[in-house]
């Protein structure tokens, strides 16, 4: 029997209360308060757990009786998940990329690229535009930040920039 | 000095350029994050949080204010020209504002929204000048029972939604001993998670995700049947006229604004539909509504507007953010070493009365800057996302990077912009979320502390503000419970009828 989004959310919840809960066992008991450090997380995975086999055992109960109604016609165009995963794969190689290239490199190469995954530039023109932007997002920022509000933003230990 | 010559002098302080310049910069950045559909208000005080970190706590909330001031005016705006909330709390604008527009007045349509944002603004700043003060008296006489149970109640207001943040709080260092728990080893968690890496990771991607999924194909539909050009040119005295010869629909949903502000994690768009709602069931043309009347949009827009001053009222007061703009703005303000709550007012006093000028303040300038930009809304609402998203993504990674000049903080964003998705996804509320995370070390300090004061945990329950305020958690939870049962029953029989017809 298939579980929807909400009894799969429960069984999620309930691993993580149950590993975390074994773990505090391990904690040490208290000494000065009178309830340790061990109490209060019991006391929310205890709540937790509670809450998510009340979600998956509603949820068995629902899926099983209910008539099986038709699944509603999607609303809206399809989702594109192609284009999450990449956007999730350049922002992951973008932080992975900051100490070595440097900000200013980096962002640089995010923006571009993501701006193309998103929307992939039909003419020269439109390359321009999003060369110039990604150039300018990567340098207003430093300038900004690094220069005008002395925040120090990542230096290439590659790049030295 | 008396309360209002001090917000006076304030007022004059803000004026000055160092503060203005930033308190107009975020009303601009606010109307057009407010504006833009599918950036929040949320994520647009995210993506201006790291150009505060090197301003003074002043300037920085200043600039955070505009941004909520004019997000909330701003998404009026796209709801009324294109019919699509520019913010989630423009949502009910959007019942009659489109239908004014396509009546051909789409000037009166977005300036009654404004100028009800004005009023219901001002009507807001009101209340939160004049309640401020007392919410704090009040919230001084609590004790450690009390706080635990207001953040109990805080939690319950939103039931069933707050258990994976509450256990967010659980990893790092307990609030009493430093005894290190569920770091499973790993040295980067013994600090536990920042607030705000937490925030704006969850955020971020829970946020444009969506955007994202939709880029090829939902974003050109909309481009192309948008009109490029409108003209918004209006008679601003018929505009008030419309709204003040109305003004029991302006005064209760101000009222519905404030309240809805002051209760924790619910925000401006519950008060909108809200407010709508009650419009609708007091008027004298309850038919009329969604065909493109004034009192729609005033409801609207007049409580989402008064909204952000009960917001900032709870945050000044209890130190509970209302939302997740004021939520950032507290993140803000600890990072400065400033702690709001009971004593914000009495400690910083140039900081609680600067909050209330630049409020005030925000409010004209909210109204300039849409007033200013008004031949360049069309072109501003359909900006590509293409070309947003990794801008704003970049900011989020600056704003986790500047907390401690500190690629750890990037990693905790990149994780909790994982588990954003995956939460909205699964179709678990973000907002709830906020208050787990801000008030989950805080439930267990105060635990621990009423405990070690008196160990008798009845208590909780026999101190009065304490004990109704666990009474109100429970029917809190209770009616949460009913609602979904009597919503599941409802569907039920919906669909039974639909079998039935055939």
């Amino acid at each position: 029997m298939m579980l929807s989004r909400d009894g799969v959310s429960g069984l999620v919840c309930l691993a993580i209360s149950v590993i975390l809960l074994t773990q505090t066992f391990g904690l040490p008991p208290a000494t000065i308060v009178p309830i340790g450090p061990a109490f209060y997380p019991r006391v929310v995975l205890s709540i937790l757990m509670l809450l998510s086999v009340i979600l998956i055992v509603l949820d068995f109960r629902t899926v099983r009786t209910a008539a099986a109604p038709a699944a509603a016609p999607a609303a809206g165009p399809p989702s594109n998940y192609r284009l999450v995963l990449a956007t999730f794969i350049e922002f992951g190689l973008y932080i992975l990329l900051l100490p070595p290239l440097g900000f200013r490199i980096a962002t640089f190469v995010f923006v571009l690229s993501l701006q193309a995954t998103l929307e992939w530039p039909r003419s020269s023109k439109h390359w321009l535009l999003a060369i110039a932007v990604a150039a300018a997002t990567s340098l207003i920022c430093y300038l900004v930040f690094q220069d005008y509000l002395s925040l120090l933003l990542p230096r290439g230990t590659w790049s030295g920039m | 000095m008396n309360h209002y010559e001090l917000l006076f002098t304030h007022m004059g302080t803000v004026l000055h350029m160092q503060y203005l310049v930033p308190l107009l910069v975020g009303t601009i950045a606010g109307v057009i994050g407010g504006a833009l559909p599918g950036v929040t208000i949320t994520m647009t005080v995210i993506v201006v949080l790291p150009f505060t970190f090197g301003l003074d706590p002043l300037q920085g909330l200043a600039a955070m204010i505009g941004v909520y001031v004019g997000g909330s005016a701003g998404g009026s705006i796209t709801a009324s020209l294109i019919g699509i909330p520019g913010t989630p709390s423009a949502v009910a604008t959007t019942f009659d504002g489109f239908p004014m527009t396509k009546k051909g007045e789409a000037g009166r349509s977005v300036w009654v929204g404004v100028w009800s944002a004005f009023i219901g603004g001002a009507l807001g700043g009101l209340c939160l000048i004049e309640l401020t003060g007392p919410f704090a008296s009040l919230a001084l006489a609590f004790g450690p029972w009390e706080f635990f149970s207001l953040f109990v109640f805080a939690l319950s207001m939103v039931a069933g939604l707050v258990g994976r943040s509450v256990t967010k709080g659980l990893v790092g260092p307990d609030p009493i001993l430093g005894v290190q728990r569920f770091t499973m080893g790993i040295h980067q968690l013994e600090g536990g998670f920042d607030f705000l890496p937490v925030l704006i990771g969850i955020f971020a991607f829970a946020q444009l995700m969506p955007d994202v999924e939709q880029i090829r194909s939902g974003e050109r539909q909309i481009a192309a049947n948008a009109p490029r050009q409108i003209s918004l040119k209006v008679s601003h005295l018929s505009v008030f006229w419309d709204i003040l010869c109305r003004p029991f629909i302006l005064l209760w949903c101000t009222f519905i604004g404030v309240v809805v502000g002051v209760l924790p994690a619910i925000g401006g768009s519950a008060a909108n539909i809200m407010a709508y709602d009650q419009a609708k069931k007091f008027s004298k043309r309850p038919e009329k509504f969604g065909t493109g009347i004034p009192e729609g949009i005033m409801a609207s827009e007049s409580s989402n507007s008064a909204n952000v001053a009960g917001s900032l009222m709870m945050i000044m007061a209890f130190g509970i953010p209302g939302d997740a703009v004021t939520a950032v703005m507290m993140g803000a303000l600890t990072i400065h070493g400033i702690q709001p709550g009971p004593l914000f007012i009495s400690q910083q006093p140039k900081i609680a009365y600067g909050i209330y000028a630049a409020y005030l303040l925000a409010l004209p300038l909210m109204v300039a800057v849409i007033w200013a930009g008004s031949g360049a809304w069309m072109r501003i609402i359909m900006m590509p996302k293409s070309m947003l998203i990794p801008i704003v993504l970049v900011l989020c990674v600056i704003g986790a990077y500047a907390l401690g000049n500190s690629m750890k903080d990037v990693y905790v964003l990149a994780i909790f912009c994982v588990i954003g998705y995956a939460m909205v996804k699964a179709r678990i509320p973000l907002a709830p979320l906020i208050l787990g995370v801000v008030l989950g070390d805080q439930i267990e300090a105060n635990l621990i502390q009423a405990v070690s004061t008196d160990a008798n945990p009845w208590l909780f329950v026999t101190r009065p503000i304490s004990g109704a305020m666990l009474t109100a958690s429970i029917l809190s939870i209770g009616l949460a419970v009913w609602q979904h049962r009597r919503e599941t029953k409802r569907r039920a029989a919906a669909a039974e009828e639909e079998d039935t017809d055939f």
